[in-house]
């Protein structure tokens, strides 16, 4: 598809505003309204605006595919790893084992940033890699 | 009219949509109609009369506690969106391979061959 | 560690799954690690779940309604077991039928971790997560293979499986707004209280509940996904489905009908009349579609359309003996329909043709598979000695017993036409009339002696293990005494 010149730049301008904007809605998924999967998918659509706007090569540059698939796999691994670290602090499958701090800040509530931020990585790659495959093969395979 | 009754009016458009039309991406947006209709439902259970948005912030501590909805129907539903994505997903990515192989979208069609 | 067990049975094969798409080369190997552990681990717990207690894990450490609960009783247990049993023999078959990738064996990891999700769990909204699961990685499944059929088939048991799911999930949100809670046993404690207020609401909660699980079970007029799913998906994936899945299905009819709503008498007597009449017109329609089919995988899809029936009414008649034959059929019908698959597979490999006319003198060629043929035809009509008989004979003899004698009419009567299409299929086996001039196509590729072993061997040892069941009834009963008992006392150890 073509895109021109004014698409480019704003496409170009506006990612790192969507982007941080995605990793404060992770951040404070514990907070506020937000957590890791609103977070995942702000963050997945600001690498789709680029790779919509640009064309399929320019982003295959930048973003491989092969790391992102090993990302996804590896970070599921992480998330139960953190699980199972609750089994061998004496607790539970899954138990807060961190230490909670007072309510409202951002280092408060135990794991709970962490396993928000373990799903935003992953949903971001998941939306981003159902585009990319979408984009890539349409029709031809 | 309560939103409880305008989500099973939702279910039942969406139903429509999945038996009535035709083509498969009407057949798919019937599908998500019908996921919706669901988690309106499911967020409308929890509503409490004059209730604020369930957030703790520093005002409001100790004793005199708010009415607030309820908050575990909104954390429930947050997984049934995303399970609705995935199958909408999922069966986007059937279409493709069957527009490919049999160049039509309509069930009638393709039923036949 | 004994603690943690229950957990670590869910987690293990996902676990694996993931490592499998890490580790590409190795995905035979560590499917086959991750099921064996998990059983391991199940028997483990075995000796405690059969004489009678019951175990629940608090996840994450929080208790009662709050939190989720995994509950191991007896019920959980009979059916935990038969799924990793069966998911050996169809992770075993795999390797023969054809070289798989490794995302193949992904998703039968995945599939096999959410369907002991749903078993093990005590929430209901949890049930539905596993359930979508389990749902999304058998549609991959079929799909495969990316013939046009398959995806076909793909798409249809795609659209009812959403549908039926979503009247799952409104069925769930009716009982969380009457209940307030998502805990099966905190449901079952306030249900006659409840119910005494709001008796429309519970009978709309109950039919969105049966509609739903009836889509995957396919009970009668909701089965139309079931003949082109199972028959053109590949060997192995269609017993996977027929065998197991539809199980879970029943599985959950159980937990949630027989656990939340029987303890109300009048909905006692209501669920078995509607199993007994559904259960009835699913047995006839069943098997008078499977005499009519000329494609072999078609017509074993409807003979487990068939099959289900004979489950419903077991359930449905509400003695003792009649949950005692259903639970004993549930596992005769998975060992007998994954041997029959495994046959059919190895017959469509060797003869090229799915057709039955293709069968043709087959008996001379391959004399054991048809002879394993023959004796799970025999499990699935009811002749003596094989494990098929003596489930039916619970199920028949239950039924004289509570006064329904119209019931042993129908099931004799279908036992008959599924005589007639299974003796079809074997005399086309004998049939000696013209040599059939297909050559076997040679295997090609190396370690072909071992792929046969991988492919045979499942469907011997299947056999063996049906016919030693139909002499020795007693090791599969006392399997499911537990969970007879918890059925009948509601649930309450």
């Amino acid at each position: 598809m073509k895109s021109s010149n004014i698409i480019k730049t704003i496409a170009q301008k506006l990612f790192p505003f969507i982007t941080l904007f995605g990793i404060y809605l992770i951040l404070n998924g514990h907070l506020s309204p937000g957590g890791g999967f609103q977070g995942g998918v702000v963050l997945g659509t600001a690498v789709i605006l680029l790779f919509l706007s640009y064309g399929i090569e320019a982003t295959e540059q930048k973003v491989k595919m092969r790391c992102l698939s090993i990302l996804e796999e590896a970070i599921i691994l992480f998330f139960i790893f953190l699980g199972i670290l609750g089994i061998s602090t004496g607790y539970f499958f899954l138990k807060n084992f961190l230490p909670l701090g007072r309510a409202g800040q951002i280092l408060s509530a135990g794991f709970m940033p962490l396993l928000n931020l373990v799903i935003g990585i992953k949903v971001a790659a998941g939306i981003f890699g159902i585009f990319y495959i979408l984009f890539k093969y349409r029709g031809e395979i | 009219m309560n939103p409880i009754h305008f989500s099973i009016l939702l279910f039942f458009i969406g139903l429509y949509g999945v038996i009535n039309k035709n083509n498969l991406i009407k057949k798919i947006i019937g599908l998500t109609i019908l996921n919706g209709s669901t988690v309106l439902f499911f967020i409308s259970i929890g509503y409490r009369e004059n209730g604020i948005a369930p957030i703790l912030s520093e005002e409001l501590s100790g004793e005199l506690m708010p009415v607030m909805v309820n908050p575990v129907p909104q954390a429930l539903m947050l997984t049934a969106i995303v399970i609705g994505v995935s199958v909408t997903a999922l069966a986007l990515a059937l279409i493709v391979k069957i527009y490919e192989k049999y160049k039509t979208l309509n069930i009638q069609q393709l039923l036949k061959e | 560690m004994k603690n943690h067990l229950p957990i670590l049975i869910i987690i293990l094969p996902l676990v694996f799954s993931f490592l499998i798409l890490l580790f590409r080369k190795y995905a035979f190997y560590l499917s086959l690690t991750g099921i064996f552990v998990s059983l391991f681990f199940l028997l483990r717990l075995s000796s405690k779940i059969l004489r009678g207690n019951r175990i629940i894990y608090h996840l994450g450490g929080w208790e009662g309604p709050i939190g989720i609960n995994l509950v191991i009783d007896g019920l959980s247990f009979y059916f935990s077991f038969l799924v990793l049993c069966a998911g050996i023999f169809i992770v075993l078959y795999s390797l023969y039928e054809e070289k798989y990738s490794s995302t193949y064996y992904f998703f039968l990891l995945l599939s096999t971790s959410s369907m002991l999700g749903i078993i093990f769990t005590g929430d209901i909204f949890n049930m539905y997560i596993f359930y979508e699961l389990l749902t999304i990685s058998t549609y991959l499944m079929i799909a495969y293979l990316k013939k046009g059929e398959s995806l076909k088939a793909s798409f249809n048991y795609l659209i009812m499986g959403g549908v039926g799911l979503s009247f799952f999930l409104l069925g769930v949100g009716f009982l969380y707004a009457l209940f307030g809670v998502l805990d099966i046993s905190h449901i079952a404690e306030r249900f006659l209280v409840i119910f005494s207020f709001n008796q429309q609401m519970v009978m709309v909660a109950f039919a969105l509940i049966l509609i739903g699980i009836g889509i995957k079970v396919a009970i009668f007029p909701l089965h139309g996904w079931l003949p082109d799913a199972h028959s053109l998906a590949p060997s192995s994936v269609s017993a996977l489905l027929s065998g197991i899945t539809v199980k879970i299905g029943i599985y959950c009819l159980i937990r949630l009908l027989y656990h939340i709503f029987c303890s109300e008498e009048y909905f006692f007597i209501r669920t078995g009349q509607i199993y007994l009449i559904l259960g009835s017109i699913t047995l006839l329609f069943g098997a008078t579609m499977a005499l009519a089919q000329i494609d072999l995988k078609r017509l074993l899809a409807f003979s487990t359309i068939n099959q289900i029936g004979i489950i419903m009414i077991g359930f449905g008649i509400g003695t003792k003996a009649g949950f005692t034959g259903a639970l004993f059929h549930i596992l005769n019908h998975a060992i007998l329909k994954i041997s029959l698959f495994f046959c059919a597979g190895i017959i469509i490999k060797k003869t090229g043709s799915r057709l039955l006319q293709g069968l043709k003198g087959f008996g001379r060629r391959e004399p054991l598979i048809v002879l394993s043929f023959t004796i799970a035809s025999m499990g699935m009509i009811g002749i003596p000695s094989v494990n098929g008989f003596i489930s039916k004979f619970i199920i028949c003899s239950a039924a004289i017993e509570a006064g329904f004698p119209l019931i042993v009419v129908i099931i004799i009567i279908a036992s008959v036409i599924t005589a007639a299409y299974y003796f079809k299929i074997i005399a086309l086996f004998f049939d000696l009339s013209e040599t059939s001039a297909k050559i076997t196509k040679p295997f090609g590729g190396k370690n072909a002696s071992s792929r046969i072993i991988f492919g045979y061997w499942p469907v011997y040892v299947l056999t063996g293990i049906s016919v030693f069941l139909g002499i020795f009834p007693k090791f599969g009963i006392n399997l499911l005494e537990p969970a007879v008992k918890l059925i009948l006392s509601n649930f309450i150890p």
